[in-house]
């Protein structure tokens, strides 16, 4: 297999391993180099070539087929396999991409943010947390996921923890946040060991193969609920949220604005492979029953977590709050437990990962010129930096999903979903918990610009290096409110793929 | 207004203007009013000199359109009155953040009146 | 491939990339030339569905010609080159783009052959409006603006709630006749009913239009309502309901603006008594009266605003468009004056004036029809129409008490755009031929007959001899400085006040609560961890420890649910 010449098409066939792998291997390099400056080089270079790969392995498999790539050339079951499809490779896109863009904007936001010799430590983190999201979504092996998720969760701590420069509340959030996503992971672990303990196998396919035998199985039921709420945690259903607010706010502004575009994506995702591909066909009447958990929760977080978000001081806190009811509205798709349901799960998930890290990297320029993100002192920043106040605004648009926004078409999709179903009360609470967004994007709106600034200190707008990363995503995040061409394809592909290995169509029901 | 306007020197007006200054004549007012009572008459006669074809029975008695226009007149009138006497508040009842009582801006304006000349 | 180029697109186009012309005069003279192209497109135009494509799967239409689209279209053109004419000399970047922006909405809205390109271009009327009321630049003026937004955004809203649900019924997304029968259809209703500022939805109307700024009142006077209209006669004609609406809206806002002192605000007032006519004209539903209501909706626009063009113009000179503080102008504005009668002639409906040949067309069809107390109803409005925009409008602004004002002469581009709208008025009134061939059905119809023109002069005359006799009386209702209570009383006053006890009382009641709750869960919480051993610091961080019991709950709870499922 080595010896094929060094091609583009041979090395193709090695792009889901190098997927993890290239930035695995930066990671320790940065710290041998030491030297801040390339430490950054690296990271970056690893995630554009990390973007290079998932694109091009989602072009291959849009079209609904599979790549299977066996490690060490062991075959599954035995050995490791590593699954792409079009949904995890969609999943991988958001990853790098997001990544790549907020690499750039992390070496200046960090530069006040995060000691100077903490700095390469934090390429090292980041990679690592990188490599793990990555993982736990391109691997076909159950275990393998909760390696990944130990990976991409270890280092997020650290990550969080480095916000302690600026406000030491990050060392109890990153402590919370670890104790939460230790938990998440052993229950993980521990539904991943009752389904081994009655089928014999961690390979994915093959537990879907096998686990319709035992659907009656209390174990099995039992490793459902586990992983669930494993699950959960990480992606903060409602109720399991708590760690989330605290992480997001006192994390540096750069950790933020990827954590909060990927970290909670990746979960989902693993959720949905879970549900749809693992526990499928036959189980799907008792994870239809999981609707009872799933559904009134992701309502309640609609609700629940925009209007605690009105009523937040600081704007990390505000945008952490509008994450968890954003996340409702994707655990909404999923309970639809439809087509059009997880279509509109996975494009939110898109177009929520633009606009969020948009958002919460316009608000991290904030800090980088300010010292701070909360709200009354953002009085009259509308006049001083204008650039970056539009983004916050045209982020919030796109929060609340006005037309010619991303927001618009993810619940464009999620309504006509619920219209499918014949929800229509459905698609009237979603209005309804958009108009609480309307509150909170407005409240930041008025102190931005309608508001005399505090004091007479005057406040430039953000250097370059900070707002051109923002404004990419915040031109995304209106672009693919226009051209629905790449991301809804992409989504119903995806959809295609979860289903399409696993027809739902006599589970539909619950 | 005790001192004159610089505004009311005929010459200083528009021709039109100057044409129509008549209108201040409390007489001349007079003499519209008559004017204005002369037409009334007039067209209430000139009912009996044509046939109306109206759509209702009730259109066709004379000096319907004359009395239905009076009388809605005063209903609208006397309607009002009692109305403002209901609804009326000073001008700050909405305030502050209400156009009523802001100037408004004069960047936006272009005032100019003949005392500037 | 398009035979019908969007005329829509060119006033989007170029309101996208006028800001970035310099040179305010080169800017204002390439929004001349915009509406010239849109007629000329408009009037070339095929009939028929065109500039189709895919959106989400659905087909969109931004092309549906025929003729009622047309004569909308073509006033919405005439309409956005006069207040251009109007506005030549600002060159304000946002109130020049917003202008075209809005204009190119509401001509894109009139020729959306389909209920989603229809929303889209109804929140862009909503959205470029607003700039026109923002752009006086005062903190009440934002205020309102703020008002107008959340009313004109919410009626979008409900409009693509009733669509989807239309949709979701019909599987149809056409913008054709629909009927009440469902509450998708009475959602599109009601959105549309708002912009048509049906009673007790009307007061965003009135609240805003005396905000805008001098030029922005006139361009705003002239689309949304009107758009509103052609949505409803597109939408439910012969919709029975309309009649009394519209029957309503042609009264009760003749009494408020009788008293109402801001003439601005008073043109607001008669605007949506007209708006009742029409209103009534599509609730009849026969060919005349559609016709009725598309040949009133024509006039109306020219001649209001040609009468907020006229109280602009004062406006723009002495700062106030306050009756109580105006009077005698007719010395140093005669030509505004004119203009100001003329219009006011119009709206009164004179014989040879625009609103006689267009307005006897709905009383005729409602006579026809034999709606008599609806006909009594808009012969009684017309006496009214007479006495706050025949008489008040010009008689207190030019003449009444001297207000000591001697402004000068509006400037010549305003007079300019007041004469060629007058002009038009006075042409309709005297050649209704013209019109009448645009409409959308062909009605034989003749206004000047003997026995019409006759009964119109009574009633016109009889109604100025009663202001004669009321005014010499001194029993006409003096012009105060002060303003009246209307509907929007309820949420600019009474609901605050509501949600502000409300609030007091819940917030207490909430952390009476949450305490309560808090103290349970802690106790719980630390009940748990005294049985679990000695491990202090971390039972003490409330989230972690709740956290905990809540994953324990949903753990339970999810193991529940399966259990159960089973058995």
């Amino acid at each position: 297999m080595f010896s094929a010449p060094f091609t583009f098409a041979a090395l193709s066939q090695h792009f889901p391993i190098l997927q993890v792998v290239i930035p695995l291997i930066a990671a320790p390099l940065a710290v041998f180099i030491g030297v801040t400056s390339i430490a950054f080089l690296l990271a970056f270079a690893a995630s554009i070539t990390s973007l290079i790969i998932s694109y091009s392995m989602l072009m291959q498999v849009i079209d609904g087929s599979v790549i299977s790539y066996h490690i060490g050339g062991w075959a599954p079951p035995w050995g490791i396999e590593y699954r792409v499809d079009a949904a995890n490779a969609f999943v991988l896109l958001i990853l790098s991409a997001i990544s790549t863009v907020v690499l750039p904007y992390a070496k200046t936001s960090i530069e006040r943010e995060i000691r100077a010799s903490a700095q390469t430590l934090f390429y090292t983190c980041y990679l690592l947390c990188f490599t793990g999201l990555l993982g736990m979504v391109i691997t076909g092996d159950a275990f393998n996921v909760f390696v990944f998720l130990e990976i991409s969760s270890l280092s997020t701590y650290v990550l969080v923890a480095l916000g302690a420069e600026r406000d030491k509340r990050a060392l109890t959030a990153a402590f919370n946040y670890l104790i939460m996503g230790t938990i998440g992971a052993t229950f993980f672990v521990i539904g991943l060991g009752l389904l081994y303990m009655m089928t014999g196998t961690l390979n994915m396919a093959d537990l879907a193969n096998r686990l319709p035998a035992l659907s009656d199985n209390r174990t099995v039921q039992t490793a459902l609920g586990f992983i669930v709420v494993g699950m959960g945690l990480k992606l903060a259903i409602y109720p399991l949220h708590l760690w989330l607010p605290n992480a997001y706010t006192y994390a540096p502004s750069a950790v933020t604005a990827f954590l909060a575009a990927t970290a909670t994506k990746a979960a989902i995702y693993v959720l949905l492979r879970f549900m749809f591909s693992v526990f499928a066909p036959d189980f799907t009447a008792a994870t239809g029953a999981l609707n009872l958990i799933i559904l009134p929760f992701a309502v309640i977080a609609m609700f629940a977590a925009s209007i605690i978000a009105v009523f937040q001081a600081d704007l990390k806190k505000t945008l952490a709050y509008s994450s968890i009811a954003q996340i409702g509205y994707m655990l909404l798709g999923i309970s639809y437990f439809s087509h059009t349901g997880i279509t509109a799960t996975m494009i939110h998930l898109f177009n929520h990962a633009v606009t969020k890290a948009a958002l919460f990297m316009a608000v991290g320029a904030i800090v980088y010129q300010t010292g701070t993100s909360f709200i009354p002192k953002l009085a009259g920043l509308g006049k001083q930096m204008p650039w970056t106040s539009a983004a916050i605004v045209a982020g919030g648009l796109s929060l609340i999903g006005i037309p010619a926004t991303a927001g618009f078409i993810s619940k464009w999709v999620l309504i006509s979903g619920a219209l499918e179903k014949g929800w229509w009360w459905m698609a009237m609470l979603i209005v309804a918990s958009s108009l609480i967004a309307v509150i909170y994007v407005w409240q930041v709106v008025e102190t931005l610009y309608l508001k005399e600034p505090v004091g007479d200190v005057v406040v430039k707008e953000a250097p370059l290096s900070l707002l051109i990363p923002t404004w990419i995503l915040v031109i995304a995040s209106i672009y693919f409110g226009l051209d629905t061409e790449l991301t809804l394809s992409s989504a119903r592909a995806a959809a295609d793929a979860l289903l399409g290995t696993a027809p739902l169509a006599a589970g539909a029901g619950s | 207004m005790s001192d004159k306007k610089i505004g009311d020197d005929a010459e200083n007006l528009p021709w039109l203007g100057r044409k129509l200054l008549w209108v201040d004549n409390p007489a001349n007012v007079k003499r519209v009013f008559q004017v204005l009572i002369l037409i009334c008459i007039g067209l209430f006669f000139s009912d009996f000199i044509y046939a109306r074809h109206g759509k209702f029975e009730f259109e066709q008695y004379w000096g319907f359109y004359g009395a239905f226009g009076f009388i809605a007149f005063c209903i609208v009138i006397f309607g009002a009155k009692a109305l403002r006497t209901l609804i009326k508040r000073d001008e700050d009842y909405y305030a502050p953040h209400v156009v009523d009582t802001e100037e408004y801006p004069d960047s936006g304006l272009d005032k100019a009146s003949y005392k500037d000349d | 491939m398009i035979d019908a180029f969007p005329p829509a697109f060119i006033f989007l186009i170029v309101a996208t990339l006028l800001p970035l012309i310099p040179g305010g005069s080169v800017r204002a003279t390439i929004m001349l030339l915009v509406p010239v192209a849109s007629f000329w497109l408009i009037w070339n135009a095929p009939t028929g569905m065109d500039a189709q494509f895919e959106f989400f799967g659905f087909t969109l239409t931004l092309m549906r010609v025929d003729k009622l689209s047309v004569i909308f279209g073509l006033i919405f053109s005439v309409a956005a080159f006069l207040s251009s004419l109007y506005a030549f000399k600002v060159h304000d970047r946002v109130q020049q783009s917003a202008t075209l922006f809005y204009a190119g909405s509401a001509i894109g809205a009139v020729f959306a052959g389909d209920l989603i390109s229809l929303f889209f271009f109804w929140e862009g009327t909503a959205i470029a409006s607003v700039f026109l009321i923002w752009a006086r630049g005062t903190e009440g003026a934002y205020h309102t603006g703020m008002r107008y937004l959340i009313v004109q955004i919410g009626s979008g809203v409900i409009l693509i709630a009733g669509v989807g649900l239309l949709y979701q019924q019909t599987g149809s997304i056409a913008f054709d006749k629909m009927v009440l029968e469902s509450l998708g259809t009475w959602l599109i209703f009601l959105a549309f009913g708002i912009k048509c500022a049906f009673p007790l939805l009307h007061n965003w109307l009135q609240d805003s239009y005396p905000a805008a700024t001098v030029t922005g009142t006139v361009v705003l006077s002239a689309f949304t309502t009107k758009l509103a209209i052609y949505a409803l006669a597109r939408g439910f004609p012969g919709t029975e309901i309309l009649i009394y609406i519209g029957a309503v809206m042609t009264i009760f806002p003749i009494f408020f603006a009788e008293i109402e002192n801001d003439l601005r605000r008073v043109l607001a007032y008669s605007l949506n008594n007209q708006l009742g006519f029409m209103v009534v004209g599509i609730g009849i539903g026969t060919p005349m009266a559609l016709n009725g209501t598309a040949a009133h909706a024509f006039a109306h626009i020219l001649y209001k605003a040609l009468l907020f063009m006229s109280v602009g113009a004062v406006l723009h000179r002495t700062g106030t468009s306050k009756a109580s503080e105006l009077g005698g102008l007719y010395k140093t504005m005669p030509l505004t004056m004119i203009f100001c009668v003329v219009g006011a002639a119009s709206i009164s409906a004179f014989p040879l004036f625009s609103g006689f040949v267009s307005k006897s067309l709905i009383l005729d069809a409602s006579a026809t029809t034999g709606h008599w107390i609806v006909w009594l109803v808009l012969v009684f409005a017309s006496a009214g129409v007479l006495s706050h925009s025949g008489i008040k409008i010009p008689f207190f602004t030019f003449f009444a008490h001297d207000s000591g004002k001697r402004p000068k002469e509006a400037p010549t581009h305003m007079l300019l755009a007041m004469g060629l709208t007058a002009f038009l008025c006075v042409a309709i009134g005297v050649y209704p031929a013209m019109l009448y061939s645009l409409l959308p059905f062909d009605v034989e119809y003749h206004p000047y007959t003997a026995s019409h023109v006759i009964s119109q002069l009574q009633l016109l005359f009889f109604a100025l001899l009663a202001f004669g006799v009321l005014m010499r009386a001194g029993v006409y209702p003096p012009e105060l400085r002060a303003i009246n209570l209307d509907f929007d009383w309820t949420y600019r006053r009474l609901l605050p006040k509501i949600i502000g006890t409300v609030s007091a009382v819940a917030s207490t009641i909430w952390a009476a609560i949450i305490g309560f709750a808090m103290r349970r869960i802690n106790n719980i919480i630390s009940g748990l961890y005294r049985t679990h051993g000695p491990e202090g610091p971390i039972a003490k961080v409330w989230p972690t420890g709740s956290m905990v019991l809540w994953i324990a709950m949903l753990l339970a709870a999810t193991l529940l649910v399966s259990f159960i499922d089973l058995m």
